[in-house]
């Protein structure tokens, strides 16, 4: 039911793109969402979209479950398509239904593919970095802030615990509901109000386990002698290699070939 | 109710790329009146058994019978029946999980209790309602009138357990089914809530008990047969007396209750036991070999 949720998961497989290391990944993704905005041309989305298919490639993630990823924004896409199909004001003549004009449409479908690219660009990176890699990378990229006396290291240790803790409470969550389902408990049916009132039988226990779980890992953690205060050493050191590199200059080749389509190519359509 | 299972088979995930088989035929009947028990390894497809009973997994293939109903339907009338039946099924069939206290919500013992009930029954009087949670409570040993008020989080481990039977026993099923129900429980609570249950079979108030099990000595001591899963399979279904015998190593892997263990060294220096496994049996069989060594 809930572990249908296929977003933010990471997939177990031996790649390229697993391999990289986790900050170039990050930063990575950070240019490209600043490049598909930048983007003002369907050729400039083009390259950016092959771009992320070689990546796709490269990671050996099922395209399905890339696709998959998009069900939990589709609601979200197809909204703004909705409203720009009727809000936009084109200059040529109607095409359909006496409002909607072809700019309209086209630039529907270039918000669309904009939506897609970057939440498949967001969900490869979940999909390819484990967690603990994933905040290993925002910890190293955040360091030098720890100079104006930032607690990068706490901030870190919080998200990957939250990261951690996602996929076990979904499963407590689960296993609540079945239980109070067997007790007659009715989450599908009656109106919002009714279903949302439903629900207390399932918030109150996973709200208590949560805090029993994090006193647990508390405790647990002070027997380990754990303190965020001194230097700490890492078990996997981030280390940059050949891969990086190849990446990087790919990335910015793309990156150099959506500047020149803006400048020289057709603006808009 | 009978319950009778033939070639069920179900897929976690079935459509997508992290699809897990978790029960690949199973065939396996339980009549009224048993105190059956299950066992298996960890992700053997005990608890995706026990969960399709009162319909919280939906049959994908394979047929099952609980009682008189049907679950799964091949015609649409079918179908529609089942669906209107399902919240019948689920009070007829009352579903202990693990770790039950986890699942206690409510600002008083007696709402908590009250909550399945008045979920199945809303037509039910809230003096009637008062009556059946009474009830209940005092089936599972504890004092009303001290308990109803107070919060299910001031209670103890044990009780907090009692409390949450009771808010299945409430709806007074007649199959009762529990997941590995006295899993970290102290020996003593252990041992009363075993008691409970088998008070709650002889005197009929839940005519068949189900229970999910690691631990043989708890199998051996109180089911009248027991169905060995392994791969998603019911591979053997008979009494524990046959599953724990010398010339059946198929539960070998599980480990061995005591008895069973100190029958077979008992062989390695020669003396012959035929035991049931119960405890009692296994002594008094042991007095009556050594008296007659004696002789």
């Amino acid at each position: 039911m809930l572990s249908d949720l296929t977003f933010g998961q990471y997939y177990q497989a031996e790649s390229f793109v697993h391999r990289l290391d986790p900050r170039i990944k990050i930063l990575l993704l950070i240019a490209y969402v600043v490049f598909v905005f930048v983007a003002n041309s369907f050729y400039g989305l083009l390259a950016l979209a092959v771009f992320l298919m070689l990546a796709i490639i490269f990671s050996k993630v099922p395209f399905g479950s890339m696709l998959g990823s998009i069900k939990g924004v589709l609601f979200i896409i197809i909204l703004t398509v909705i409203l720009n199909i009727f809000f936009y004001t084109g200059e040529t003549q109607t095409v359909l239904f006496w409002v909607i004009t072809k700019e309209a449409l086209l630039f529907s479908a270039f918000m669309a593919i904009r939506l897609i690219t970057l939440v498949m660009a967001s969900v490869l990176l979940t999909y390819t970095t484990t967690p603990v890699a994933l905040t290993d990378g925002i910890e190293s990229l955040l360091s030098p802030l720890k100079i104006i006396k930032f607690p990068v290291h706490e901030i870190a240790l919080v998200m990957s615990i939250a990261l951690r803790f996602i996929p076990i409470l979904m499963n407590e969550a689960d296993r609540i509901i079945m239980a109070q389902k067997a007790r007659g408990a009715d989450f599908e049916s009656g109106n919002l109000l009714k279903r949302t009132k439903a629900m207390i039988p399932v918030l109150i226990p996973l709200l208590i386990s949560a805090f029993r779980r994090a006193e647990e890992l508390g405790d647990a953690m002070d027997s380990r002698c754990y303190s965020s205060g001194e230097k700490r050493t890492k078990y996997k050191k981030l280390k940059l290699t050949y891969r990086d590199l190849v990446v990087t200059i790919v990335a910015l080749i793309f990156f150099a070939g959506v500047i020149l389509i803006n400048v020289f190519g057709v603006a808009f359509l | 109710m009978q319950i009778v299972s033939k070639g069920l088979t179900f897929t976690y995930n079935k459509k997508s790329d992290f699809k897990k088989t978790a029960l690949s035929g199973v065939d396996v009947t339980i009549n009224e009146g048993e105190f059956f028990g299950i066992v298996g390894e960890t992700g053997s497809g005990k608890s995706t058994f026990i969960q399709h009973l009162n319909g919280l997994i939906r049959v994908q293939d394979g047929s099952l019978t609980v009682g008189e109903y049907n679950l799964n339907p091949t015609d649409k009338n079918g179908k529609k029946q089942l669906k209107k039946q399902l919240k019948e099924l689920r009070y007829k069939v009352g579903m202990v999980f693990q770790y039950p206290e986890y699942q206690l919500f409510a600002e008083t013992v007696f709402d908590d209790v009250a909550f399945g009930l008045k979920n199945f029954h809303p037509e039910l009087s809230s003096s009637e309602v008062a009556l059946k949670v009474q009830k209940a409570l005092e089936v599972v040993g504890l004092d009303y009138d001290a308990v109803k008020n107070k919060s299910p989080f001031e209670l103890s481990g044990g009780q907090k357990r009692r409390v949450a039977l009771a808010g299945i026993l409430v709806s007074e099923p007649e199959i009762l089914v529990l997941d590995e129900p006295v899993a970290g429980l102290d020996p003593v609570g252990k041992k009363r809530l075993m008691s409970l249950l088998h008070t709650l079979h002889d005197t009929g108030v839940v005519k068949t008990i189900i229970i999910v099990s690691h631990d043989m000595d708890e199998i051996s001591e109180n089911v009248t047969r027991v169905a060995l899963f392994r791969d998603g399979k019911a591979v053997k279904v008979c009494t524990p007396k046959e599953l724990f015998s010398k010339n059946d190593d198929s539960a070998d892997r599980l480990g061995l209750p005591v008895t069973a263990y100190v029958q077979k060294e008992l062989e390695k220096i020669g003396v012959q036991i035929d035991t049931d496994y119960k405890s009692k049996d296994f002594i008094e069989k042991i007095i009556e070999k050594y008296k007659s060594l004696n002789k």
